[in-house]
């Protein structure tokens, strides 16, 4: 791919319900801000990426209506819905028409208004003949998934309260985040509801209402325009088949993050993505998922992800601090919590993360879910 | 390289439809399935030499969020990187060329879908509209082409004849599975349905699928007539009506500059010897020819365009396979397929294709 870089990012208040702004409201507050961010002003971008999950809202074609929130009036604008990795899927769509020559600034916007929906009905995407009676929505999916996971690894349901705590630790930095729990305990995690063994109610991701934009630019108008422009070394997709029981232990094996982080691993000239890598914005949708991601991404061997958040080596103060902005756990508004992810890693390489920063974070890695194991891998670098 | 210009070539090696019809009796994925094995065969290629897909299909009308999740294994977009653009099929088709021209893939598969026939279209299309100014008052598409045709009209008295003229011309050259009215004089007293639009006028709206298979390479087949994306435009109007002037597609203009400028030719109808537009309704024709400069003069949908019947989404995808086939009977050299997507083309995209022997 030819050289883009993300110069620009913007991200709405997130909240249970924002009754105080429509869903044309949350886009402008975030492509607003990403715009100024930049440093340009809205007739600099030459095309609009929408990232949205619009059966969430009930809605069809939500661009329509949300369109001129983005500034994307008489301009090209497209909508990119793939689940849970919308919002990357939607980054890695606006990277692609940057970088085909099309374009030299486009702006890529998520967002989500649970409140304005059911997001459970709309999650009822399971075959209807095989898997829906057994597997609809997130909580059971993931159940069954993560059942099979501490099975096989020997994870602890006192390993996965350590990375809910981490998660809503380090979002009392971030000013944006949904869930401000300061003094969160792992008893608390402990004795919080279960939904379903062995998911309890603070191992789950919230549902919030909100938006989140990038500026993504060419590279020389990326280097006229921003100091240290976080410039995207790889960007990987890979998509999975929908039925539960044709994926042997789906959250053990991840095979298509494990497969999309190869890809762009040698992309990026990266061997040891512990080492090399500064920080991770990772898409963790419940606490189990991330000690699994941790396996499929290459930061520990197999059945290590208990021992890594353990020694704290993906805290704040870690060798790989993962998630500093609270991640999906504390910030979950679904077609924006790609871009999130996105913006966030961005955010650390232009050195303005401000609370949650991680200190000479040159080399940032973002990561979308979605769907049945749908997978993004976007590795962004202070060097093209 | 300054934008606004390709990096890579495109060329279109790969077609495959089922054809719209009022109903078909398979599932998404049989239609899907179907479409994808033709434009395999016709590109002479199989899955394996897919690197990536982009699908169009819209959650709503098929009842299912993330519907591209059923058509996953029969797009064979499992372990690759796929890309739903919830829009008109062209749209996928542009951002597709997108994908090549960036360098990231080197052959792409375009997959469309939809069944208007498991629902009522119109009725869904209200959840489209602002819900706070447009959808109480219970308009869906049809009413916003309705007062687009209505503005038209108003000072244009021999618009409901021409225009019932246009849907006869046009559904009589095309085949179609659909009973649609080819008599002027019936179409004229068949029910309105959005005043001054007849259900005669309108494209009959039923189920297909639809594949397209880009890549970076011109086809090897020496014999074969190569025809490459070499522009590429699209646009996102203003969405409330009372926001635009309804009696042009400023959007489509637009779109028609940007993929003209993306060619590096004058946005004039000089030049192309063949237009596919997505028009629903006979006004749209006008409004394409306003837009593009592009009127009887070209050859305009030769096999009837939308007319004789088609599919929501499907469309605009039927339109580039429609022209591309054309070119590689040597009929034309220059083509402009169009789609259109939203209330009164709030959405609109272009392709201007070329063939070289």
């Amino acid at each position: 791919m030819n050289p883009v870089a993300v110069i620009g990012t913007g991200q709405t208040r997130h909240a249970r319900a924002r009754d105080d702004a429509s869903q044309p409201d949350l886009v402008r507050e975030a492509a607003a801000r990403a715009i100024e961010d930049a440093g340009i002003r809205a007739r600099d971008i030459d095309a609009v990426v929408i990232a949205n999950m619009e059966l969430f809202e009930g809605r069809a074609w939500p661009e329509l209506w949300v369109g001129e929130a983005a500034f994307a009036a008489g301009k090209p604008c497209l909508k990119v819905a793939t689940g849970g990795t919308s919002g990357t899927s939607g980054c890695i769509a606006g990277f692609h028409q940057v970088a085909s020559g099309l374009f030299d600034i486009v702006l890529v916007v998520g967002f989500e208004k649970h409140s304005e929906g059911h997001t459970q009905t709309g999650m009822t995407l399971t075959d209807p003949y095989w898997d829906r009676a057994v597997a609809s929505g997130a909580v059971g999916n993931f159940a069954l998934s993560v059942s099979q996971y501490m099975a096989d690894r020997g994870v602890t349901e006192l390993q996965a309260a350590l990375v809910a705590v981490k998660a809503r630790r380090n979002a009392v930095r971030n000013p944006h985040a949904h869930l401000q729990m300061p003094g969160i305990t792992v008893e608390e995690v402990l004795a919080s509801r279960l939904l379903a063994h062995p998911l309890r109610l603070l191992d789950m991701c919230p549902q919030s209402d909100g938006a989140c934009a990038i500026v993504v630019a060419a590279g020389e108008r990326a280097r006229k325009l921003h100091p240290r422009p976080a410039w995207v070394r790889a960007a990987a997709t890979r998509h999975e088949q929908p039925y539960i029981g044709d994926i042997d232990r789906r959250l053990v094996t991840m095979r298509t993050l494990r497969d999309a982080a190869r890809e762009a691993y040698a992309d990026a000239g990266i061997r040891e993505p512990l080492k090399e890598l500064d920080v991770a914005e990772i898409y963790e949708p419940v606490s189990y998922a991330e000690l699994a991601w941790y396996e499929a991404l290459g930061f520990c061997a197999e059945g290590e992800a208990g021992r890594l958040i353990e020694d704290g080596v993906t805290e704040m103060d870690g060798e790989l601090p993962v998630n500093p902005s609270g991640g999906v756990l504390s910030t979950n508004p679904v077609g924006a919590s790609g871009v999130i992810r996105v913006a966030e890693a961005a955010l650390q390489i232009h050195g303005r993360g401000g609370a949650r920063q991680v200190e000479g974070a040159r080399t940032a890695l973002a990561t979308g879910y979605g769907v049945y194991a749908w997978a993004d891998v976007i590795v962004l670098a202070d060097r093209p | 390289m300054t934008a606004g210009s390709l990096r890579r070539p495109v060329f279109v090696c790969g077609l495959g439809e089922t054809g719209a019809v009022p109903e078909d009796p398979r599932s998404i994925p049989e239609m899907v399935l179907a479409a994808v094995q033709a434009a395999y065969r016709d590109a002479g290629c199989t899955q394996a030499d897919v690197d990536a897909v982009v699908t169009a299909s819209v959650d709503l009308l098929d009842g299912l969020t993330a519907s591209n999740i059923a058509i996953t294994e029969v797009v064979d977009a499992v372990m690759k990187p796929e890309t739903r653009i919830a829009a008109d099929g062209l749209a996928a088709a542009l951002h597709a060329a997108a994908q090549i021209a960036a360098g990231s893939y080197d052959t792409v598969l375009v997959v469309a879908h939809c069944k208007a026939s498991m629902a009522d279209y119109q009725a869904l299309t209200r959840w489209a509209l602002d819900p706070i100014y447009l959808q109480p008052l219970g308009v869906d598409f049809l009413a916003c082409a309705g007062l687009q045709a209505m503005a038209l009209a108003e000072d244009d008295p021999g618009a409901e004849r021409r225009w019932a003229q246009i849907a006869a011309a046009r559904r009589s050259c095309g085949s179609s599975a659909f009973s649609g009215l080819c008599d002027v004089d019936r179409i004229l007293v068949s029910p309105l349905v959005a005043a001054p639009l007849r259900a005669g006028m309108c494209a009959p709206l039923g189920d297909a699928a639809c594949a397209v298979v880009l890549t970076a390479q011109a086809p090897a087949r020496s014999a074969a007539i190569a025809v490459r994306m070499a522009g590429l435009g699209w646009d996102l109007e203003r969405h409330s009506l009372g926001d635009r002037h309804l009696r042009s597609w400023d959007g489509l203009k637009r779109a028609f500059e940007r993929a003209c400028g993306t060619a590096g030719i004058e946005p004039t109808a000089g030049g192309f010897e063949l237009a596919e537009p997505s028009c629903l309704y006979p006004h749209e024709e006008e409004l394409f020819a306003r837009a593009t400069g592009i009127d009887a003069a070209t050859p305009l949908s030769p096999e009837g365009g939308l007319f004789p019947g088609t599919a929501p989404i499907v469309a605009g995808l039927s339109r580039l396979a429609a022209a591309a086939r054309r070119m590689r009977q040597g009929r034309a050299e220059r083509a402009l397929a169009h789609g259109a997507w939203g209330p009164a083309g709030q959405g609109q995209a272009v392709a201007v294709l070329e063939a070289r022997a």
